[in-house]
């Protein structure tokens, strides 16, 4: 009572998680779309996939742009003369750029259906496309006065949840295709498993760190966070669909696409909780 | 007194390069509050967001308590994460002197910088100003560059009837803050976060400048004001 403090706003809002989200299945579709010239069973999706994954970069490059409020300066990331490589946002925008440049080329390239320059640009795009994942990883690990995003575990948890995201979206695409979905249920358990074992380092890490940390734990586990994080993110969309993968239903498509939806739930639950939780507590320092 | 210097951009010590300081004193300070007032005037600051501010809060078991305040405002920081962390350059260190400033004609708006500072130093300027031309970018303390290159203080430090606020050159070891500096014992915010900030306070209690364990469960009265802030803002 009687405390006097200027109450600050959380700088990156909800929608930044939408956009991790979109650029992330993006990335995970390319590259599913990449592993179609060498795996036959990814053959069918090998279109979709890629054009799904363009119309979302699309989709996410106007997200990122709108979140600026100097949206027409967004050509200033590409100044030479502006550029600061010790930000990881600068190189989040050229990785950004070059993966549109060559989504674009290999869009031509699937027209013309040339198997080589097919196989080339989809190793030159998927390299590309995880780095996406990976920078905005880094863009939230940087910040060391941040509970949760100032973690090494931040970009590998950010191409886990690209790869699980994109691979419950996959699911829809493959349709009835059973060795595809095969295939998909396979890297959606891994994966899924893979983002679980990390939550788990980084629920404990957080618990256990200094005083902003631990006010943080509390925010994401009980307190304004917890039902996201916690009840969407962890429960319903990360240990659900494991359980339901590895059970008989779990093999057959409609399991795989019951798991697939609560994945995506969680995809954006996690991805939301993570981005608001690392900015809850200094909004009151 | 030497100093560690762990990064290139630091001041600290550099020969023939001045690095400006605030000392503040917080036995000093009355919370008067014409510092707040001072900033606002010199630089329009527009209603909802301050470049400097001073909240308080109260302390002991009635009858006997007392208002504990810490005016803020950029640190300037030695090793500035938010310099770091600007995709464009937009926000950068003037190497003599240690000033952390902006390029407002830069700016994009990506708010990096803002996540970046521990010490929610910097805010969002509104598309709309009544006399200023600067809009929709990123603004924070200056430390008063204009009027600190002419030979002035800083608004708030001219303003500051309790002479809370002294400012100088912490390079030059015959100034005030710099003996101030060397001879109490002084505090800094946050000075885990190795931003080495230049805002220097002296008889910062702890429960001003740590997280307190109310920011979990705010009093019902903070929560109201919280809001009415934000829908003042909005
Ligand atoms: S206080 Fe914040 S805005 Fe000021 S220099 Fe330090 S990090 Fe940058
Ligand atoms: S908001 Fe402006 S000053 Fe801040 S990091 Fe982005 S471009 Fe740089």
């Amino acid at each position: 009572m009687g405390d006097f403090n200027i109450f600050h706003q959380m700088p990156w809002s909800g929608s930044y998680a939408i956009y991790f989200f979109v650029i992330g299945i993006s990335a995970a579709l390319f590259f599913f779309s990449t592993l179609s010239w060498y795996q036959a069973e990814f053959k069918p999706i090998r279109a979709s996939a890629f054009y799904l994954s363009f119309l979302l970069l699309g989709l996410g490059g106007l997200l990122l742009i709108g979140d600026l409020t100097q949206p027409g300066r967004f050509l200033n990331i590409l100044n030479p003369a502006y550029l600061n490589f010790a930000s990881p946002l600068a190189w989040g925008g050229l990785n950004l750029i070059s993966f549109g440049l060559v989504s674009v080329a290999y869009f031509f390239m699937l027209r013309s259906n040339n198997e080589p320059t097919g196989r080339l640009l989809g190793v030159i795009g998927s390299l590309l496309a995880v780095g996406l994942p990976i920078y905005t990883g880094f863009d939230l690990t940087v910040h060391q006065n941040r509970p949760v995003w100032n973690s090494p575990l931040m970009p590998v948890l950010f191409v886990a949840l690209s790869l699980v995201s994109g691979a419950a979206v996959a699911s829809f695409l493959a349709g009835k295709n059973e060795q595809l979905q095969v295939m998909l249920r396979r890297f959606m358990l891994w994966s899924a498993g893979g983002v679980g074992a990390m939550l788990i380092s980084l629920l404990g890490t957080t618990a256990y760190g200094g005083v902003g940390a631990e006010q943080t734990f509390m925010f994401l586990t009980s307190g304004a966070l917890g039902g996201i994080f916690i009840g969407l993110g962890i429960l319903l969309g990360t240990a659900a669909p494991i359980a339901l993968l590895v059970t008989p239903f779990g093999h057959r498509q409609t399991g795989i696409l019951s798991a697939a939806v609560l994945i995506l739930v969680g995809g954006m639950a996690l991805r939301y909780a993570i981005l608001i939780g690392g900015q809850i507590v200094q909004t009151y320092f | 007194m030497s100093e560690l210097r762990l990064s290139s951009i630091e001041t600290r010590g550099v020969p023939g390069k001045k690095r400006y300081a605030m000392v503040i004193d917080l036995r000093r300070c009355i919370g008067c509050d014409a510092c707040m007032v001072a900033c606002k005037a010199e630089y329009d600051v527009p209603l909802g967001v301050w470049r400097t501010w001073v909240p308080y809060r109260v302390v002991g078991t009635y009858p006997n308590v007392r208002k504990q305040f810490l005016p803020r405002l950029c640190n300037h920081c030695d090793d500035p994460p938010c310099v770091r962390s600007c995709p464009v350059g937009a926000t950068y260190k003037v190497e003599d002197g240690g000033f952390v400033l902006q390029h407002y004609d830069r700016c994009i708006g990506c708010k990096a910088c803002m996540a970046s500072c521990p010490y929610n130093a910097r805010f969002l300027l509104p598309k709309n100003r009544t006399s200023t031309d600067i809009t929709g970018v990123v603004d924070k303390c200056t430390f008063c560059h204009h009027r600190v290159v002419q030979g002035m203080a800083p608004a708030c430090v001219q303003t500051c009837i309790g002479r809370a606020r002294i400012f100088g050159d912490l390079n030059d070891p015959s100034s005030e803050v710099a003996r101030l500096v060397a001879t109490l014992p002084t505090q800094v915010l946050r000075p885990e976060e190795g931003t080495k900030p230049n805002v220097f306070y002296i008889g910062a209690d702890r429960n001003l400048t740590e997280h307190g364990r109310a920011v979990y469960n705010p009093p019902e009265v903070l929560e109201r004001d919280r809001q009415a802030f934000d829908n003042h803002k909005a």
